[in-house]
């Protein structure tokens, strides 16, 4: 016995070298190889650069405020979509973007008596972990440093996952999505704000549907936020770890294109007063994991009453 | 014998809590993690890859995960008693 299992990790080692990570039978929602191997990508599309995104989580662990108006308010949104649920949920997952927030503004709702703190930049959780909570019905909070696309979180364990600015950034949102529900409870509930525009609403729908969720719901808030001039508005992007992480070129932005830009920037959105008013829509999503108790369509060819019988009973006379 | 939570690391980290334990898996086989007091990581033997415990927090991301060799995983088997994972 010892030496079959001795075998199957060798084979297992022996994929690794060769880039393929997993038998094929494994569950993953994208080329499990992106992982440990960075040649690799399986035929998968990376738009975004997420050492990169990684790398900005870091830096926005110090460069943090201690309240954002924006994040809060977006953050509060999420919570109070909780609270209208009368629903308790017992255990939470609380992935990446504006975590922080989402803890520090819960206040008892939602019903959490355990929740995980998770992001993929180490920097971050630490801060988290820091950060003292005024209110005295803090749940047990753990912290874990882990990927939204490569969820480490055990299937049926979560009751709730809640991601508050943090999904934008993911290669793969639909596999995210999926790993996501997975991880839910049956019943369980996925509440997600992104930052996005109207092209994305009308694609949100569709990802809660097809990730496999049951009924869902999408709305957009737009949220105007006035700077005093274009510089302030990139350093409140840095805070939030929102600059650009698409690959490119140069990941670096000098400080010549910064100027250069701020200075269109300014000369085009400016107001009279010099000050800059920047729009963030932001859309919410809500799905279900499924569960009997949700209504939903009978099946195709399962109805017991044909359409001419209910003619037939309620029709006009044909007398 | 549960291995996990209860027990403190020899490595003078934080053990990790029995809670968290529980509902953690492999980022990339998605099965159950084990983990090994001698190095204070979570190993995945599905995935044949181990993850640290950094300041007590576990980085479960697939880059900060190592590649296990043979000689690692089989002192690990023999001297394991029961395994306690799942």
């Amino acid at each position: 016995m010892a030496s079959s299992a001795a075998a199957a990790r060798r084979l297992l080692l022996l994929r690794h070298r060769h880039g393929h990570l997993l038998p094929k039978r494994h569950f993953s929602s994208s080329s499990a190889a992106d992982g440990l191997d960075d040649g690799g990508g399986g035929g998968r599309v990376k738009i975004f650069d997420r050492d990169l995104k990684r790398r900005h989580r870091d830096r926005a662990a110090w460069a943090m405020r201690e309240t954002d108006g924006l994040v809060d308010a977006v953050a509060e949104n999420l919570l109070d979509r909780l609270e209208d649920c009368r629903k308790a949920f017992p255990s939470a997952l609380c992935l990446g973007g504006s975590a922080g927030a989402v803890r520090r503004l819960l206040r008892g709702r939602g019903g959490i008596e355990r929740l995980i703190m998770m992001d993929m930049s180490a920097d971050m959780v630490k801060k988290w972990r820091e950060s003292e909570n005024s209110s005295g019905d803090e749940p047990e909070t753990h912290f874990v440093v882990g990927d939204e696309e490569f969820l480490p979180i055990k299937e049926s364990s979560q009751d709730l996952i809640i991601s508050c600015l943090g999904l934008h950034w993911t290669n793969d949102l639909p596999g995210a999505m999926i790993q996501c529900r997975l991880a839910l409870q049956p019943d369980g509930l996925f509440l997600a704000a992104i930052l996005g525009g109207e092209t994305l609403k009308s694609v949100a729908g569709n990802l809660l549907t097809r990730a496999g969720f049951t009924l869902p719901g999408v709305d957009v808030d737009q949220y105007t936020v006035k700077y005093n001039n274009a510089f302030e508005l990139v350093e409140h992007l840095r805070a939030m770890g929102e600059t650009n992480a698409l690959f490119q070129r140069n990941p670096v932005l000098k400080r010549d294109t910064a100027l250069a830009t701020a200075a269109i920037y300014q000369s085009m959105f400016g107001l009279e007063d010099g000050s800059i008013p920047a729009t963030f829509q932001v859309i919410y999503m809500t799905g279900w994991r499924e569960h009997p108790s949700q209504q939903k369509a009978k099946r195709r060819g399962s109805a017991a009453i044909s359409f001419s019988d209910i003619q037939k009973q309620f029709g006009p006379s044909e007398n | 014998m549960r291995r996990t939570a209860a027990l403190l690391s020899t490595h003078g980290g934080r053990s990790i809590p029995r809670a968290l334990a529980d509902v953690l898996v492999c980022p990339l086989s998605k099965q159950p993690l084990r983990y090994c007091e001698a190095t204070g990581s979570l190993v995945s033997d599905a995935a044949g890859v181990s993850f640290p415990v950094l300041d007590g927090i576990p980085s479960l991301v697939p880059k900060d995960g190592k590649l296990l060799d043979d000689q690692e995983v089989k002192s690990e088997q023999e001297s394991s008693t029961t395994d306690s994972s799942g």
